[in-house]
């Protein structure tokens, strides 16, 4: 037991580190609401920056220069003495202004402008953030990973601490004590301080706050920066702590700091602080000492560590029975409206026979072969994402709940199908393989399609409790719990060393339409149509589900809970649905997703991917059916990014720079996503293609005909004309016009907008004179 | 001179463009207190809603002490001297009275001090209540903390929404002769919503009456009471005698 | 009990302050029964305590014959007792018609199938929605989201909506708030022509001229006590409810200081 506790103290050195950023989330929350998901990676980019500053002296803005040869010579790098290292004080203060414009960048660019957003548009705004830092901090810092040095007490071990026989270094427990002081200090500020106090009162009454004259957006801006600040002194304190450095490191360790914050229920700052020392002397405690037990079962051992912060959030939620601080604002936009789906047969009638002539019938990288290679593997990526996408749709969308959960029920699915379709163990070719019963995919797909909807209903019994911001944070801490439990521990799913399961191509008939996925090329235009007949099945389930009785209830339960009981809706039930629906969508999508790779191992399911699903499914939009399949093809390694890095070689590792742009601004200024901007011109194409007669073609096509004409030709001449590489023009012409026509719908489109609203205010300017 | 300190001029105000207030003139002179009646849904909310900016005028002129205030923002309208006791009280439940008050101080160390001083000795009952969350406070007591930070800010206008709402009658009796004592200590001017119209008229000096947006009567408060029936006739919709 | 709906001593507390303190009301069968009172008197609480939306701290509630402890307020809703709310918390992504049919439509586990299969497909209430849309001569807008309707016809749509359960008992909560005088007469004849189809209604409103001359019988509600109770005509001569709408004048308020402080129920000090 000695030992048990000596762990247990090991483990404050964690929770130091998780205390400071539960500090930090729970003054986020306070000045603006947000659950700030990126949190984590504030820090992530202040540690680089101040392990580089030490090591070579060089500064980096949070910025790219967006076009590669730098024409524009945006200053990003200065290198402020030669490659040597600098002086240490004055990269500390460095790395704090990093902090510091981050935090007046994040609030003056993201969450002023969300401040009254409905809390989904919140989530993917702090998303979106977290996504452009990943993407500038693995731009900037990504090609090595540095480890390093400690900053309170370097290399200093405490032998035999307190007697207990164990060596604790020094650093952690300096840490701890840190995460104590800053604690202190800031919960000093928001007791005594002017602007401390306003702080406080304006999360529980905005109104009251206004009218004695304080700004919201000045109190959220001094949080911002305070809460940046710590984000940063964790950038400069951790290194030890979380050892080499990766860009992808603090933002998982985010879930440790929420469940502190949550313990001081997104409120008290002594608590907080309090709940991230616990945790993390908890999680070394279990992970450590208690998973060295003999009693201890061997399946436990892997997920013990990362589900402590899972069990700590939902006891809290549950057994407190009262839920966080609800913001008192003025005022909240709510979701956009979620348009009835209409004409879904003629939909399906065009789009999927046009999908197979493109996937196989056209000239691909081969003439006539179909799409396979890397633009087979880019569509059926796409078709795979916008099955997913759909889950996301029903739940968020229609019900208005937001689940982090759904990437792990599709790797359930995935893994379940997988092993239950095995069949030989390890044999030379392949020593890691794991054999299964080797049952037909579909019943296999059945069944792990199953297994995650039971899943999936376990974990919806929170959402019958809980709601907004709340259920954001219980569901990602399951997907992570899910994710070391599950996927990554090999006691449960057998795999060895990371490997993966192998899936024979499933067949139907005797027609193989798997596809190998091997080097991310797929090499059978079949399994395109595979991935569009079932996308376009559960579009029609989907869509039936909102026109009929569900779709209703959906939306009633959506708008007003209250008002829904009221008629009569019984909300436990419907929630119950839409989460048991929704988990055997996203469970069909993970099982597509493996069938397309050939295998499926953990790290197609981590929880980081399941936040990009979402968020690209919100930038296609995220109350339509329609803009889950236009988030799949802009999903990462999608039509659209395959297309871009086509014409901008290197342009992928732009993707979650311009990506997280993408969703603030969509959630700024567009909530219902790029998806309606698309609806009339697919509408106009569909039907126009169906019931076209010779005369209108023509009529269309001389309206066109400069638009076709002038795309025509900038295609041919080259998309982009500094591209100095060989490449197929083929499909360049008929691209040039796509653009142009989209360019040219999108201007319609905002005329329009403009026309229709001009009308209305002038109406009631008249009745109110009248 | 006696120039108003609040002049509102064919304001029309509502919510989402739609007018629930129509064509409405009202003004307020220095040391006056002025009663806003009506039946309920008549507007008088909505008014003090938007003189104070948290909705923005649809049509028409609001001038505090002597500028418009068309397009600013609830918050620098309030730092211009105008204090707003909102009908939900808006009070920071988690905060102590102190700390409530404290929010409701300007100025410099000196008058700060010197302004919850004399908010607290209108309203003396709050100060063994000091370090109270506000939370805890009964319902009396919280429209009295209200009030009294209300008037920390030293205001030059003070709006009061419905004072009265979900109190004692015995308490309402206490609470209103103070609302005249601010006006005749403090110079301030109080536009006040009252729904007991004549405990309201026993302390004004004027009133106007409300009805479906529209301004019905207006008059001294003598004027209003000696036309009893009138008054009855716009609450309880019967018949002018 | 005749009573349809009927309350003994009920009583809905928030901290130490009664809402609603021990409460006794009947609403008859087949009559309009209307609830007043000033601003803050706890009429909506009263409504929400017997529709399920509050916790009631004593007394009880029945509901023909059937006490409603523990009842769930979709279940309430079922079993006919059908509320609107002040604020209309319409459902502002369906359309009119839809927001009818969620209220009328009877579900089963497997109706989702049903839907993935016919989501258009004839329920058998239609009849009824057809029947409260046109009695409240809402069928142009039908098709209409009700994001795009007037603020008087939203009103009239959730009555209609909680029409459309054909419920036994109607609960209106200010159905008149915010509609001018002409609208609010049209109101009192549609609620009328209600009454004749067996639906009985409870009517809450600040209008007291569309109360005074549409109810059956009326209670006063002051400060969370019914303070009168009677026809139209003893509740328009009863000086206690003039005393509650319009206070005291100057002359009675010394006078009658001490019988306002015995009437003082919140415990303030």
């Amino acid at each position: 037991m000695k030992e048990g506790i000596a762990y247990a103290i090991m483990g404050l050195g964690y929770g130091g580190f998780y205390a400071l950023m539960a500090i930090g989330i729970v003054i986020a929350y306070k000045g603006s609401g947000v659950i700030n998901f990126a949190h984590g990676a504030i820090a992530m980019y202040v540690a680089f920056q101040f392990s580089y500053l030490r090591s070579e002296g060089t500064f980096r803005f949070p910025w790219l220069d967006p076009i590669p040869t730098s024409f524009l010579n945006l200053p990003v790098t200065l290198s402020l003495s030669n490659g040597e290292p600098i002086n240490f004080w004055i990269a500390v203060l460095l790395s704090l202004f990093t902090a510091l414009i981050l935090g007046a960048a994040i609030h003056y660019l993201v969450f002023k402008p969300l401040r009254n957003a409905a809390p989904l548009g919140k989530v993917i705004g702090a998303i979106g953030v977290m996504t452009y830092l990943l993407g500038v901090g693995s731009k900037h810092f990504g090609s090595n990973q540095p480890q390093p040095d400690g900053v309170l007490f370097p290399d200093k071990l405490l032998k035999n601490f307190l007697g207990l026989g164990l060596g604790v270094s020094a650093e952690a427990l300096a840490l701890a004590g840190v995460s104590i002081i800053a604690g202190a200090v800031v919960w000093f500020i928001y007791k005594y301080s002017r602007i401390g106090l306003a702080t406080r009162a304006a999360a529980g009454n905005e109104k009251g706050a206004v009218l004695l004259g304080y700004s919201p957006d000045r109190l959220a801006l001094f949080n911002w920066l305070l809460a940046a600040f710590l984000a940063g002194l964790v950038g400069i304190l951790t290194g030890t702590v979380t050892g080499a450095l990766g860009t992808g490191k603090f933002t998982g360790l985010i879930v440790p700091a929420l469940g502190g914050a949550l313990i001081g229920s997104m409120s008290s700052i002594p608590l907080a602080v309090l709940g991230g020392l616990l945790i993390g002397s908890l999680q070394t405690f279990v992970g450590t000492y208690v998973s060295g037990l003999s009693w201890f079962p061997a399946w436990l051992y892997s997920g013990a560590r990362d589900s402590i912060p899972l069990v700590v959030i939902v006891a809290l939620l549950f057994l407190r029975g009262k839920s966080l601080p609800i913001r008192g604002n003025i005022e909240e936009k709510r979701l956009p409206l979620a348009p009835y789906p209409k004409r879904i047969g003629k939909y399906v009638a065009i789009f999927v026979p046009l999908g197979f002539l493109l996937s196989a019938g056209f000239p691909g990288d081969f003439l006539f072969a179909g799409l396979n290679g890397r633009w087979g593997m880019a569509l059926t990526t796409s078709l795979i994402a916008g099955m997913f996408g759909l889950s996301f749709v029903l739940l968020s969308g229609y019900v208005g709940q937001i689940s982090l959960v759904q990437i792990s029920l599709a790797g359930i699915a995935a893994f379940l199908t997988a092993r239950l379709m095995s069949h030989y163990g390890p044999s030379d070719s392949n020593p890691f393989a794991v054999g299964g019963l080797h049952l037909p995919w579909p019943v296999a797909m059945v069944a792990g399609v199953a297994v995650a909807t039971v899943v999936g209903l376990i974990l919806a019994v929170p959402a019958l409790r809980i709601r907004g911001v709340q259920l954001t944070v219980v569901t990602i801490a399951a997907s992570i719990s899910l994710y070391s439990f599950y996927f990554d521990n090999p006691k449960l799913t057998s795999l060895q060393g990371g490997s993966s399961y192998i899936i024979q191509p499933p067949t139907f008939f005797g027609i193989k339409f798997g596809s190998t996925g091997s080097q991310g090329l797929t090499d059978n235009p079949k399994f395109a149509l595979f991935c569009l007949i079932v996308l376009a099945g559960l579009s029609v389930i989907l869509a039936n589900l909102r026109r009929g009785s569900s779709g209703r209830r959906f939306l009633a339960v959506r708008a007003n809970e209250r008002a829904a009981a009221s008629a009569g809706v019984n909300v436990a039930k419907t929630k119950f649905l839409a989460f048991g629906i929704a988990s055997a969508m996203a469970g069909v999508a993970g099982v597509a997703g493996a069938f397309q790779a050939g295998s499926t191992s953990a790290p197609m399911w981590d929880y980081g991917v399941g936040l990009s699903a979402l968020a690209f499914c919100y930038l296609g939009g995220i109350t339509s059916i329609n803009g889950a399949i236009l988030g799949g093809m802009i999903a990462g390694g999608g039509m659209v990014a395959t297309f871009g890095n086509f014409h901008s070689p290197g342009l992928y590792s732009y993707i979650p720079i311009f990506g997280g742009m993408g969703m603030i601004l969509t959630a700024i200024i567009h909530p219902a996503g790029q998806a309606s901007i698309f609806q009339p011109l697919m509408r106009h194409f569909g039907s126009w293609l169906l019931t076209a007669r010779g005369k209108e073609w023509g009529v269309v096509l001389r309206r066109l005909a400069p638009y076709l004409i002038g795309g025509g030709i900038w295609g041919a001449i080259g998309i982009n004309p500094w591209r100095t590489d060989t490449y197929n023009r083929t499909w360049m012409i008929i691209l040039g016009i796509l653009i142009v026509l989209f360019v040219r719908n999108i201007v319609v489109q905002v005329k329009a907008a403009k026309a229709a609203n001009a009308l209305p205010d002038t109406n009631s300017l008249q009745e109110v004179t009248a | 001179m006696s120039e108003s300190l609040l002049k509102i001029t064919n304001l029309n105000a509502g919510y989402g463009g739609i007018a629930v207030v129509r064509d409405l003139s009202i003004h307020v002179n220095p040391g006056e207190v002025v009663a806003l009646l009506g039946p309920n849904g008549a507007g008088k909310t909505t008014t003090l809603l938007t003189i104070s900016g948290l909705l923005k005028p649809i049509a028409g002129d609001i001038q505090l002490l002597g500028s418009s205030t068309t397009g600013d923002r609830p918050e620098k309208i309030s730092r211009r001297g105008l204090a707003h006791v909102a009908e939900d009280r808006s009070l920071f439940f988690d905060l102590t009275v102190q700390e409530n008050l404290r929010l409701g101080l300007t100025g410099n160390r000196e008058t700060r001090s010197k302004s919850q001083e004399n908010a607290l000795d209108m309203f003396p009952a709050l100060r063994p209540l000091l370090s109270r969350r506000a939370g805890l406070l009964s319902g009396g007591e919280q429209q009295m903390l209200a009030m009294a930070r209300g008037l920390a800010s030293e205001p030059k206008m003070l709006l009061v929404d419905e004072m009265s709402l979900g109190l004692a009658p015995i308490i309402v009796e206490r609470m209103l002769p103070i609302v005249r004592r601010i006006a005749d200590d403090t110079g301030a001017g109080v536009l006040m919503v009252e729904q007991h119209v004549g405990l309201a008229l026993a302390v004004a000096d004027r009133g106007y009456v409300l009805a479906h947006g529209e301004l019905t009567m207006e008059g001294s408060a003598q004027q209003l009471r000696d036309n009893q029936s009138l008054l009855e006739a716009s609450y309880l919709g019967g018949e002018a005698h | 009990m005749s009573a349809l709906l009927e309350t003994n001593e009920l009583t809905v507390s928030y901290g130490g302050l009664h809402a609603n303190s021990n409460v006794n009301i009947k609403a008859e069968k087949g009559k309009l029964t209307g609830l007043i009172g000033p601003n803050g008197a706890g009429k909506t609480t009263f409504i929400d305590a017997i529709t399920g939306f509050t916790n009631v701290s004593s007394g009880r509630a029945e509901f023909n014959g059937k006490d409603l402890a523990g009842v769930a307020p979709d279940e309430r809703a079922k079993s006919g007792l059908v509320r609107t709310f002040q604020s209309l918390e319409l459902f502002e992504d369906l359309t009119v018609w839809d927001n009818l049919i969620v209220m009328a439509e009877e579900t089963k586990w497997w109706s989702f199938l049903a839907d993935i299969v016919r989501p258009n497909r004839v329920l058998g209430i239609e009849e009824q929605a057809e029947w409260a849309l046109n009695l409240l001569s809402l069928g142009e807008h039908r098709d209409k989201l009700t994001l795009d309707l007037s603020h008087g016809q939203r009103k009239l749509v959730s009555v209609a909506r909680a029409l459309a359960a054909k419920p036994s008992m109607l609960l209106l909560d200010e159905p008149a708030a915010g509609l001018d005088t002409v609208e609010s007469q049209q109101l009192g004849k549609h609620l009328r022509e209600i009454l004749k189809q067996d639906i009985s209604i409870f009517l809450i409103d600040h209008d007291m001229g569309l109360v005074l001359s549409v109810c059956d019988y009326i209670y006063v509600l002051d400060f969370g006590k019914i303070i009168a109770e009677g026809t139209p005509e003893e509740v328009r001569n009863n000086p206690e409810v003039k005393r509650a709408y319009l206070g005291e004048t100057a002359g009675e308020m010394q006078a009658e200081g001490g019988a306002a402080a015995a009437r003082s129920l919140s415990g303030e000090g």
